[in-house]
């Protein structure tokens, strides 16, 4: 047999000069001829040996989780019940606040005076004038103070008057 | 990305990766774990796989960092599996004789080759084993590719020392 060719690769894959093919090469020869090989060929018969080996062992089959696997999880509707809650507090709050103004305008006093108090015509004519007597009355009041006011004013005038 | 696409890309390389991971850490347990880390760490990062142009040289990446991260942590020891050794399939042998130390050359080449640095250590399997060219392995460590050749040299140098005192003075 030749072993020419196989020594040329040998001294190559030493000197790390080999390229994929010559290496399958000699991994196929040492596999094929594994007695009787020259003395020379013989030193690098267990490497390759256990390069075949090595590559040929049966590794178990391994199983990986994560979370690549889609697993599409179906919630019944009430487990996303936070949600509607909250729909739910938010429509009671704006309700109770719409209901809380209307009953404020409703209880204004100020709509009394829009209303009709007296259903005879004279009785109201009265009753105003004695309203109108009323605020008469103490208006002259508060101008009686008033007059002092006034004789203070002068007074202060004329001697405001006098200095100068 | 939606997650047909990444199971359709990311998962056929699930053994790989785990073989990979094995190698560094020597333990199947932890080895799972890795892988298991690795893929939710693909899996945050997935907005950057469309601007990758080797997605199988990330993931290996990825896990080869966080298989180391968890050697350098508390002290993690690798236990060299002998046992391992005994696994290699071994049909084409004929006696019990030439089985056995069939396995204790295997063992041999085993402890050979995991007693090298981390690093010569990987390019080498990645080169050998798993048949990465220059570019990947180089992708993988995010190193020079001239890195990888020069550390692959001295790799196979050293590897070639121990082989040869295996073959001048015989199994030791």
């Amino acid at each position: 047999m030749e072993y020419s060719n196989i020594r040329a690769l040998l001294e190559k894959y030493w000197a790390c000069e080999t390229t994929e093919e010559d290496e399958a090469e000699l991994r196929i020869f040492y596999a094929m001829n594994e007695d009787a090989l020259p003395a020379d060929l013989q030193e690098a018969a267990p490497l390759f040996q256990y390069y075949h080996d090595a590559s040929s062992v049966e590794l178990p089959e391994i199983e990986i989780h994560g979370p690549w696997e889609e697993t599409k999880i179906i919630r019944p509707f009430w487990q996303g019940w936070m949600k509607y809650a909250a729909v739910l507090l938010v429509a009671l709050g704006v309700g109770h606040s719409v209901y809380n103004f209307q009953q404020k305008n409703r209880n204004d006093g100020n709509q009394l005076a829009f209303h009709d108090t007296f259903d005879d015509p004279k009785v109201a004519y009265e009753e105003t004038q004695k309203a109108l007597a009323i605020i008469s009355k103490n208006l002259n009041k508060g101008k009686e103070q008033m007059e002092k006011l006034s004789y203070f004013n002068d007074a202060t005038g004329m001697i405001q008057g006098n200095n100068n | 990305m939606s997650s047909e696409v990444f199971l359709a890309q990311i998962m056929p390389i699930k053994q790989k990766l785990f073989r990979f991971a094995l190698r560094l850490l020597g333990n199947e347990e932890d080895a799972k774990d890795i892988i298991q880390d690795a893929f939710m760490k693909v899996w945050h990062n997935k907005e950057k796989m469309g601007e990758l142009q080797n997605l199988e040289a990330w993931c290996m990446r990825i896990t080869r960092n966080l298989a180391l991260d968890k050697l350098k942590s508390k002290k993690y020891r690798i236990t060299d599996h002998l046992d391992r050794a005994n696994e290699v399939p071994a049909s084409h042998q004929q006696t019990p004789h030439q089985r056995s130390e069939q396995s204790d050359l295997m063992r041999r080449v085993h402890s050979i080759i995991n007693a090298l640095p981390e690093k010569y250590k990987t390019i080498l399997q990645l080169r050998d084993i798993d048949g990465l060219s220059y570019q990947e392995i180089a992708e993988v460590l995010d190193i020079e590719m001239s890195e990888v050749k020069v550390n692959l040299h001295r790799a196979r140098k050293q590897v070639r020392e121990q082989l040869q005192n295996i073959h001048v003075y015989g199994i030791q």
